[in-house]
């Protein structure tokens, strides 16, 4: 680690010039990295890191402006630099992994056209040289039957393997610095973790430095030797990640670091009477295709599956993307079609009409994952929160209403005072706050929370968490918890279900579920999870 | 990618038939009816309409003998020339405004996607305003007031070209009329291809040709250009209906014996035949040049899906 | 509303078109003067600065001012009509498609495709030759072609909006069909949808006065920019003045309306915000 730093970042300012003037989004950061070292920016959403790590190749957009500061890889400054100077470095020397799979690749052209570019231009291959390169590259990382995926299109491959592409692509000239910049924040877990562990592995191969973005403190655990805390801006603790773990100097690392959903729940009594019953619920998506848009088939995204929540109970349902976990929600809520029979409070609703679920749909609310999706933005948060009441209590006068919102707003620990503004002004966790607002004003016995805490950031979610046990607390609530997220689902669920492909994998108790997990899949969700190491000998390469 | 071109092709023909039905009925419903016209038709001509379209027959049997005649090229005789058949008109005029329309389809693309590209690498600076505030104006003003004041211009005051004419195809009478027809859709094509640009090299996959240490140039020729120009290749079926509803108005302004300025003088004259055949034939083209654009769309981008 | 009027190409439009607007429907009443007074004693002549003819005459001696300013009246009032003929269509196509979505959007938008690959103005043509020329036909016909633009950008606003978690919460809050689509779907789709309004009205302009010079559209002893600007075509050589007003007006509306357009869109597209 005495080693000269192949890359130095000293004192880096970065502007963005917009029309409302002028943002600073980093101010003054140094940290520098040795051969062969992992260090991991760490930061919530908004802290810089991003912009930090895209500065160093000079990618962010014209309008970024570098006051201050200088980069210097292998001695050589990078700001400022001629085009021709980066262009040799780019892809050969320091090479970058992006957050967006779905994106980062040119939807026009093969896989191996892109990953053969860099060496063609880099390397001055061939053709033919290229593509035997590519094919190593793509076995390499694990693209399974690499030589066939040669000629794929980006839209042909999943999240993950595109992912392994941009990887090819970025060790292809055998850099002497990979940057991955959230390189698995798009991925589902298990997924994650295999790219996680084939970057480690890549590393070690290779013997490169790394630099690492995240927000996740699990991954900089376990890959990164040394650590940069990173806040609006600034890096505010650095060190080994040793000691930054055991002993935190910053209040904001200790409070990162304690911003793991903590706690579990205690299951409702015995003979607490059940309030909703589901029997074989099934959505089947009719697929057409042919020439007179015939039903070829179904995708079923949810298939025979039944549970029962009792008062006071908290079902979590986990799965990843695609396992239907949502759809089942909906289903319950009856918000889309569904087969099966469902019971609310003892009496069938699979076969009500919208007019005769209308006065059960205040006792059943629901709060969804995007904070930025879930308020309209045309209503001013008042009018969100009051609308349910307007459906449901015709009768009530202005003057009550206004104080219903009032009382709902503090409950969630928003000001009152601004219920007149409109969502767009409010933080991710603050509108997060005004739709299970929306919801409790209503005083529903029943909350379906639809990955409520995914999109924000872990000191946020942590506060949504507790909000979300006081009030089931105060009220009794009945919880159907839907999530990806298993440290979330393990401190808020007493109960679990494990779902894939529309079925169920694995149901029981919390703790049987956390402790002791029967099946496969549910062994490998819980690993990727919480010990990403244990997935080393097990991954898919 | 076979399958999806016969079916698109099977698509059109449905659209053609409605074209040729619609025609054919708004003719049958025009008020005392076409055939019997509110003027006195010269007895020949008379008998061969009545021959042509079997006005003795129940209506279906008419309308299906016009289509069975379409088949075989025959629009049946013109009102108003009465020598020659709808068919001979057309293919009289139709070399005439093809070669104008391919011009201008020419000149359209070519500088409409080159200034839109130079202006949108050039996003912000005076050259990008001043390009686009061109093509605003290329937009803002209609060909039909474009052609005269160029006329004006070039053909009157500075006498460069002539004021109109075709001459049988020389080159300096088709200078004006193909400037005048494709100006609008230079304009149209510059800034389609501008935003288009922009947007794209704004995305992540530009970024990550950045970072693989790619020339600027390179960037924007690989990657960049291809998917930038695809909403393009999309808008050549539109341009292809705006250049043929152009070239109306300037064979009219420049006096050039194309399909245009055939179906105007019938449209003024009430030459029904006519009229109908020309609507018919430029919806075929219209629907033929719509297919084509979309199978070259289909083989430019991989993510089309062929199945719906 | 503040980057608007930052933009000043946009408030510039705005002040030029409302002055066009007010010319055309207070000038005639102001001049006193009628479109077909005839001045013999001028016909054909040049543009005056004693306040006799400030646009000169035409060659049967009427005032160009006055026709103008009245052009501008029929081009207007047809272009509103017909954009609003386009708007009611359109959005209740667009939205009814959208929001039954399934097999009836797809079959609705499979009927719009059609529609769209349709020789539209040679079909609103064949109408007038069939029907005869009136004002009331070109109001319809103009507004049945400029609708499919409108349904399609509705449908897919409605679309984009239905897929919303909001919308979602609102079906879970017990509201009705009515009620999302008044309170939550209309309200957000509004901003596209004005974009594109202001937008269909300077091509509504554009093709009632491409009907017009063709003599086509509008009759006299009516007039518009169109007819006016077939009027001056004819005689350029002589009296370019008769080309150079009606023209100048048709063009610098064109300008203006498609400057306030991109305005707006700017305005209130999210992503530049």
């Amino acid at each position: 680690m005495a080693e000269q730093p192949i890359l130095e970042v000293e004192n880096l300012h970065v502007d963005f010039a917009l029309h409302t003037g002028t943002v600073s989004a980093v101010k003054g950061v140094s940290f520098s990295l040795s051969k062969g070292e992992t260090l991991a920016l760490v930061g919530e959403s908004g802290s810089g890191k991003s912009v930090t790590a895209l500065s160093i190749l000079q990618l962010l957009p014209p309008v970024a402006r570098y006051p201050q500061g200088s980069i210097r890889y292998d001695g050589q400054e990078m700001l400022g630099a001629r085009p021709g100077t980066l262009q040799t470095i780019r892809g050969n020397r320091v090479a970058m992994v992006f957050q967006e799979p779905m994106t980062s690749l040119n939807p026009l052209q093969t896989v191996e056209q892109q990953v053969a570019e860099v060496l063609t231009e880099h390397r001055g291959m061939d053709r033919k040289e290229a593509r035997a390169r590519v094919l190593e590259l793509f076995r390499l990382v694990g693209i399974p039957d690499a030589e066939r995926r040669l000629s794929a299109y980006p839209h042909e491959l999943s999240g993950g393997q595109r992912q392994r592409v941009m990887i090819a692509m970025a060790l292809a000239c055998e850099p002497d610095v990979l940057i991955a910049d959230e390189p698995t924040t798009a991925l589902d877990v298990t997924i994650q973790a295999q790219i996680m562990a084939l970057l480690k592995d890549l590393k070690q191969r290779f013997g490169m430095a790394m630099l690492f973005i995240t927000h996740d403190l699990g991954i900089v655990h376990h890959f990164a030797d040394r650590v940069c805390v990173m806040r609006l801006g600034e890096v505010v603790e650095q060190g080994s990640t040793r000691e930054v773990f055991a002993n935190p100097q910053h209040p904001y690392t200790r409070e990162l670091l304690d911003a793991e959903p903590h706690g579990h729940k205690e299951p409702p009594p015995e003979d607490a009477p059940v309030l909703l019953e589901a029997r074989d619920v099934k959505v089947w998506f009719p697929i057409r295709g042919g020439w007179f848009s015939r039903v070829t088939g179904h995708v079923k995204a949810v298939d025979r599956i039944s549970l029962t929540l009792r008062e006071g109970q908290t079902l979590g349902i986990v799965g990843e993307s695609g396992s239907g976990k949502s759809t089942l929600g909906k289903a319950i809520l009856k918000l889309l079609d569904s087969d099966g029979r469902i019971r609310f409070e003892g009496a069938a609703i699979d076969g009500l009409s919208p007019l005769q679920m209308k006065p059960l749909r205040r006792k059943m609310q629901v709060v969804f994952q995007d904070p930025f999706g879930s308020l309209s933005p045309r209503m001013t948060i008042g009018e969100v929160i009051a609308e349910g009441l307007k459906v449901h209590e015709p009768l009530m006068s202005a003057r009550q209403r206004e104080a219903a919102v009032i009382q709902a707003l503090e409950e969630v620990a928003i000001d009152p005072g601004l219920r007149n503004r409109y969502p767009h002004e409010f933080s991710g966790g603050q509108r997060q706050r005004i739709a299970i607002a929306r919801a409790m004003v209503l005083k529903p016995k029943f909350l379906l929370l639809d990955e409520p805490t995914s999109a924000l950031d872990r000191s946020v979610q942590v506060k949504v968490v507790d909000l979300l046990k006081a009030l089931q607390r105060k009220y009794g609530l009945t919880y159907l918890f839907i999530s990806h997220d298993l440290a979330v689902v393990r401190a808020m669920a007493d109960e679990v279900i494990v779902m894939q492909h529309g079925r169920v994998v694995e149901h029981g108790r919390a703790e049987q579920i956390f402790h002791h997990p029967r099946q496969d899949y549910t062994r490998q969700l819980l690993a990727a999870s919480f010990d990403l190491e244990l997935t080393d000998g097990a991954r898919v390469a | 990618m076979l399958s999806y071109a016969f079916k698109r092709l099977a698509q059109s023909i449905p659209t053609l038939f409605i074209v040729i039905t619609i025609s054919f009925f708004l003719m049958r419903l025009a008020p005392g009816g076409p055939f019997d016209g509110e003027r006195k038709l010269p007895p020949e001509i008379e008998a061969n309409i009545l021959a042509a379209y079997n006005l003795d027959k129940p209506l279906y049997w008419q309308f299906f003998d016009y289509l069975g005649g379409i088949l075989q090229g025959d629009f049946g005789p013109s009102f108003k020339y009465k020598d020659f058949t709808v068919s001979d008109l057309i293919w009289a005029g139709f070399p005439v405004s093809l070669e104008l329309g391919m011009w201008a389809m020419l000149l359209g693309v070519v500088f409409g996607v080159s200034i839109g590209c130079y202006a949108a690498l050039k996003q912000n600076t005076r050259l990008d305003y001043l390009m686009m505030g061109g093509a605003m104006a290329g937009i803002a003003i209609p060909n039909f007031v474009m052609a005269p004041i160029l006329t004006l211009v070039f053909g009157v005051y500075l006498s460069w070209l002539p004021v109109g004419g075709w001459d049988s195809g020389a080159v300096a009478n088709k200078v004006l009329p193909v400037i005048a027809l494709a100006l609008p859709q230079i304009a149209y094509i510059a800034r389609m291809t501008r935003g288009s640009m922009i947007e794209v090299m704004g995305s992540h996959f530009i970024r990550t040709a950045r970072a693989k240490g790619l020339s600027e140039r390179k960037v924007v020729r690989r990657h960049a250009l291809k998917s930038a120009l695809l909403p393009v290749v999309s808008y050549l079926g539109p341009a292809t209906a705006g250049i043929i509803t152009g070239s109306v108005v300037i064979e009219q302004i420049f006096g050039i014996p194309g399909i245009g300025r055939y179906f105007v003088q019938a449209a003024l004259n009430r030459d029904y035949t006519l009229v109908m055949g020309t609507v018919v034939f430029y919806g075929a083209l219209i629907i033929l040049f719509n297919l084509v654009v979309d199978l070259i769309y289909g083989l430019l981008d991989p993510q089309i899906r062929y199945d719906d | 509303m503040r980057r608007l009027v930052r933009n000043r190409a946009t408030m510039v439009s705005l002040i030029l078109l409302a002055l066009i607007v007010l010319a055309s429907f207070l000038g005639p009443v102001l001049l006193g003067t009628e479109i077909d007074d005839v001045y013999w004693d001028y016909m054909g002549g040049p543009p005056t600065w004693d306040g006799q003819h400030w646009f000169g005459t035409d060659s049967n001696g009427r005032d160009l001012l006055i026709r103008t300013l009245y052009g501008g009246q029929i081009s207007l009032t047809v272009a509103l009509v017909a954009t609003f003929v386009s708007l009611i269509i359109g959005v209740t196509y667009g939205a009814i498609s959208g929001y039954v979505g399934g097999r009836t959007d797809n079959l609705m938008m499979r009927f719009v495709d059609i529609l769209y690959s349709l020789p539209f103005m040679f079909l609103v043509i064949l109408m007038m030759v069939v029907f005869g020329r009136s004002i009331l036909l070109i109001y319809i016909a103009i507004g049945a072609v400029e609708w499919l633009d409108m349904a399609r950008i509705v449908r897919g606003q409605t679309l984009a909006l239905k897929r919303r978690e909001f919308v979602a919460a609102a079906h879970a809050l017990g509201v009705s069909d009515t009620g999302i689509l008044l309170r939550h779907i209309v309200p957000n789709a509004v901003g596209p949808v004005i974009v594109y309004v202001t937008l269909t009205v300077p091509k509504v302009i554009l093709l009632e006065s491409f009907l017009s010079f063709l003599g086509l559209g509008v009759q006299e002893p009516m007039t518009s920019w169109g007819v006016l600007i077939s009027e001056g075509t004819a005689s350029m050589e002589s009296a370019p003045w008769m080309l150079f007003f009606p023209a100048l007006f048709l063009a610098v509306t064109l300008f203006c309306l498609n400057f306030i357009g991109d305005g707006l869109r700017d305005a209130l597209d999210p992503k530049t915000r």
